[in-house]
């Protein structure tokens, strides 16, 4: 995903962010786990990443290509882990505007997220739930 | 590969998961923050955050959500890891140093097409008893 963000004004269901690949560095694996203080099995001398792992360096992707104002709360969030993934692959993270309403005082956005191996397998889906403050455009 | 939690044959409805209580500290919070490039202000900077209505920094929903899918895959191992599905609310947030619980519960076994379908509700509650995280975690085993 480019660097250059998106305005949440500029936004309309159905707007697909550039896609995003990010790989599955050792280091950077190391650090989530360190970060979340997960020792579980599966992930100590194997190569597996966690799944939410791979959620937060999609959503790290989405906020690199989203704009969104001071106020904004992530409400809600759903996760599909279809497959596992290991380190050292390479991920595609692709995300689209699936709800954009005006409800009162807020804003809603919905986006669709998925993420598929250099295989272009489906590695994780989700979907990500915002409510935003009114902006005067 | 293990496939986590013992009972594994012996799934009831109504039973609870093996929960977890983890200490939410700034710098877990400074170091996800890292780990998944969000570097809101909300999460990092407390000078920043003192003035919103949150009153000081608080933890990346993210984070704490990351709990319940270490309660999951400590119970039910690769199955979680290949096919577990989560639908949550973020209702609160969690604040440096609280001590989160995190909790679930089978709601549901249901067969289907030969696998049975395990719907579990599961919480994340702050010291306060305020509800941080709630919502579903599915898996089929």
């Amino acid at each position: 995903m480019s660097e250059q963000q998106i305005e949440y004004s500029q936004l309309e269901t159905g707007y697909e962010f550039p896609h995003s690949t990010f790989k599955l560095d050792v280091a950077a694996i190391s650090a989530y786990l360190k970060a979340v203080e997960d020792t579980s099995y599966p992930y100590q001398d194997k190569n597996l990443v966690p799944p939410m792992a791979i959620a937060a360096f999609a959503m790290a992707a989405l906020s690199r290509g989203i704009n969104l104002p001071p106020g904004t709360i992530h409400v809600s969030q759903e996760f599909e882990f279809v497959d596992t993934a290991n380190t050292n692959e390479s991920l595609t993270s692709h995300a689209r505007i699936s709800r954009k309403l005006s409800r009162g005082k807020f804003n809603l956005l919905d986006v669709d997220l998925n993420v598929c191996n250099q295989e272009h397998k489906t590695v994780l889906t989700g979907k990500t739930s915002f409510i935003l403050p009114q902006q005067d455009n | 590969m293990e496939m986590g939690w013992g009972p594994m044959n012996a799934l009831t409805e109504g039973i609870d998961l093996p929960g977890l209580k983890k200490i939410v500290t700034q710098e877990n919070i400074n170091l996800y923050a890292e780990a998944s490039r969000d570097f809101n202000p909300i999460h990092i900077d407390d000078d920043f955050a003192k003035k919103t209505p949150l009153g000081g920094t608080v933890a990346h929903g993210m984070l704490v959500l990351s709990y319940v899918s270490q309660m999951m895959a400590a119970a039910f191992g690769q199955r979680w890891l290949v096919g577990g599905k989560l639908d949550v609310r973020f209702k609160a947030p969690a604040r440096p140093g609280d001590t989160i619980t995190v909790s679930g519960k089978i709601s549901e076994l249901r067969k289907n097409d030969g696998q049975t379908m395990v719907n579990c509700s599961i919480e994340c509650i702050n010291p306060k008893g305020e509800i941080v995280i709630i919502g579903e975690a599915k898996l089929g085993v």
